[in-house]
């Protein structure tokens, strides 16, 4: 790849802030979603303060969303989410701060990139920009212009 | 695994402290006649002296000058992207669009043409032209000099807008107390690991180490580099202190203080947050501070220009304040400005040199997020007061008061602005030993 292919990814336009994942993660089995399954119901029913998966997010405060959905008849996970920025960016901050989830996560995974990710960084970019659904057309956003950070900031002075 | 101090160039973990420094770009004309030179180049080392040398030399190589010496395609290949499409590639990725556009750069930083950094500090003007007619005799018919600008410490260490500078760096994992870049101003910090500035050793990042060209030969020990020529407007910035007084009824410099994070004599405002506790500060404390315990920024602003830089342990978005940070190596070019001639045509500004293990994950992120954005401390697009490229209707700046409402200063104009750029690999020894032999 050349180093003007391998940068091609474009920069969101100056007054998008925001940009989706769509990630659709393949199950190895039956198996895997029932352990998955018990994983992340235990996760998602802890206080936010508990919940390791908020708490990761939090401290990242790049994401404005994200939801975890079964597809398929539980053959999938799918990660949705909206974030600020480029992935690429950020994608230090982001493995250090929720590669222990993505690593429990995509041990349950068909062709999941070697793990732990945070000593796999590029195979995991690559699987997940090989996973990303993107989405059609533009990401609409009611707020386009406006970071987690900024909004909090904003909520805070509202107060 | 221990740092080899002796196979890492001086300038990325330690500050020379010298008084005069020229910055030589040269253009590789005969490859092979520059291979040999190479070979016969004093290059300072990080290894400890016992004393002070008479000067320092050190190196790095573009990417156009890694293309020039003829080094082969996959080798080439296996520096990172955003290296090897060089400062003018990744303008764009670091704010440099606007009046710092590189179409408004100064020759040769446009061109090709931009192959060898050599970095000359002395202790005096007469070792640094000894030198540099050394340097110059040996590049007869091997290189041509196609830029040469100089650099000097403030006898007063004040850069152009009249601020003490060099007081604050990372200090790094590895490298002995006293030598560190500072050893007179410590600071609370964690300790920074090595890989953060030094190819082959674990980053920042826990578990992950920077991209290293290949072979280890040609990578490990080594460095990135960003050299930037940057304009200051000393004029534009004292007559915007008068206008942000007149806007806000608060103290000229206590603005100036605000903007920057540290009042200009140096100490920083988290310890002395009105203008005469100063002198209570003692030089040996003037680092030791954290901005975790100021977090609406009633002391030190959350957009001030060392806070966005160097967030320490604040909360930011991202992994924290501790990681992405730089080296900063530089002195001021052009006469000191004298306010009582304010007009007087000379251009001055900061030869700056920027070490980083990572040009995308360090040097870029701290522009792109930290300077010329607001976000990652719930700032909006507000950009750095100092280093940012404010819109064309002019920057905004938020100054929280003690208490709950904040000041606005409006009108904030671009007071630093790029002149050059350049990305550069800077070698070990081993890895120009490595070019030096490589067949033509």
């Amino acid at each position: 790849m050349s180093p003007s292919e391998s940068m091609s990814t474009p920069a969101p336009a100056p007054t998008m802030k925001q940009n989706p994942l769509t990630l659709i993660m393949t199950i190895k089995s039956p198996a895997d979603f029932a352990a998955l399954s018990a994983m992340l119901n235990k996760f998602l029913s802890l206080p936010r303060d508990k919940n390791p998966i908020d708490v990761a997010l939090d401290k990242l405060a790049k994401v404005h969303f994200a939801r975890f959905v079964f597809l398929e008849n539980n053959t999938k996970l799918a990660v949705i989410t909206s974030y600020d920025d480029s992935f690429e960016d950020y994608i230090n901050d982001f493995i250090d701060a929720i590669g222990d989830i993505f690593n429990a996560l995509l041990a349950h995974m068909a062709d999941a990139p070697p793990l732990p990710v945070q000593k796999n960084r590029a195979a995991f970019l690559d699987y997940v920009r090989k996973n990303d659904l993107r989405c059609l057309g533009t990401f609409y956003s009611a707020y386009p212009t406006l970071g987690v950070k900024t909004i909090l900031a904003q909520a805070a002075d509202a107060e | 695994m221990p740092l080899d101090l002796a196979d890492i160039q001086g300038i990325v973990l330690r500050s020379y402290k010298m008084p005069v420094l020229r910055n030589l770009i040269l253009r590789v004309d005969d490859a092979a006649r520059v291979k040999a030179l190479l070979s016969t180049l004093p290059i300072q080392t990080a290894e400890c002296w016992e004393s002070k040398p008479e000067y320092c030399l050190n190196i790095g190589f573009s990417a156009d000058g890694l293309r020039a010496l003829r080094i082969p395609d996959d080798t080439l290949n296996s520096f990172p992207p955003e290296f090897l499409l060089g400062a003018v590639g990744r303008a764009a990725a670091v704010g440099d669009t606007g009046v710092n556009d590189p179409a408004n750069w100064i020759e040769p930083f446009r061109s090709t043409e931009v192959h060898i950094l050599l970095s000359l500090t002395g202790q005096s003007h007469e070792v640094v032209e000894s030198v540099t007619a050394r340097i110059r005799g040996g590049c007869q018919g091997a290189a041509t000099e196609v830029f040469c600008r100089d650099g000097y410490m403030p006898s007063d260490h004040r850069a152009h807008f009249g601020y003490v500078d060099g007081i604050s760096q990372p200090r790094v994992a590895g490298v002995p107390a006293q030598k560190q870049d500072t050893p007179e101003f410590t600071d609370p910090l964690e300790l920074v690991a090595p890989g953060a500035f030094v190819l082959g050793y674990e980053s920042s990042h826990p578990g992950h180490f920077y991209a290293m060209p290949s072979p280890d030969a040609l990578g490990k020990n080594g460095s990135f580099a960003a050299f930037r020529i940057l304009q200051q407007d000393c004029y534009a910035f004292e007559n915007f202190l008068d206008d942000a007084a007149r806007q806000t009824g608060l103290d000229r410099e206590l603005i100036a203080a605000k903007l920057v994070g540290r009042w200009r004599s140096g100490v920083p405002l988290s310890l002395a947050p009105e203008a005469a506790q100063q002198a209570s500060v003692p030089l040996d404390q003037w680092n030791q501070f954290d901005h975790a315990d100021d977090p609406a920024g009633r002391k030190c602003p959350l957009g001030s220009h060392i806070r966005r830089t160097n967030p320490r342990r604040a909360l930011v978005a991202g992994s924290g304040g501790e990681t992405h940070r730089i080296m900063r190596r530089g002195l001021p070019y052009g006469s000191p400005y004298d306010p009582k001639n304010p007009n007087d045509g000379v251009e001055r500004g900061l030869l700056g040199l920027f070490i980083c293990g990572d040009l995308r994950d360090q040097f870029e992120f701290l522009m792109k997020d930290w300077v010329n954005d607001g976000d990652f401390a719930g700032l909006g697009t507000d950009k750095d007061p100092i280093l940012g490229n404010q819109p064309p209707a002019g920057g905004r700046y938020r100054i929280p008061g003690p208490t709950k409402p904040q000041t606005v200063v409006r009108g904030m104009s671009t007071f630093i602005t790029t002149k050059a750029g350049a990305y550069f690999f800077l070698p070990s020894i081993t890895a120009l030993r490595y070019v030096s032999a490589l067949p033509v």
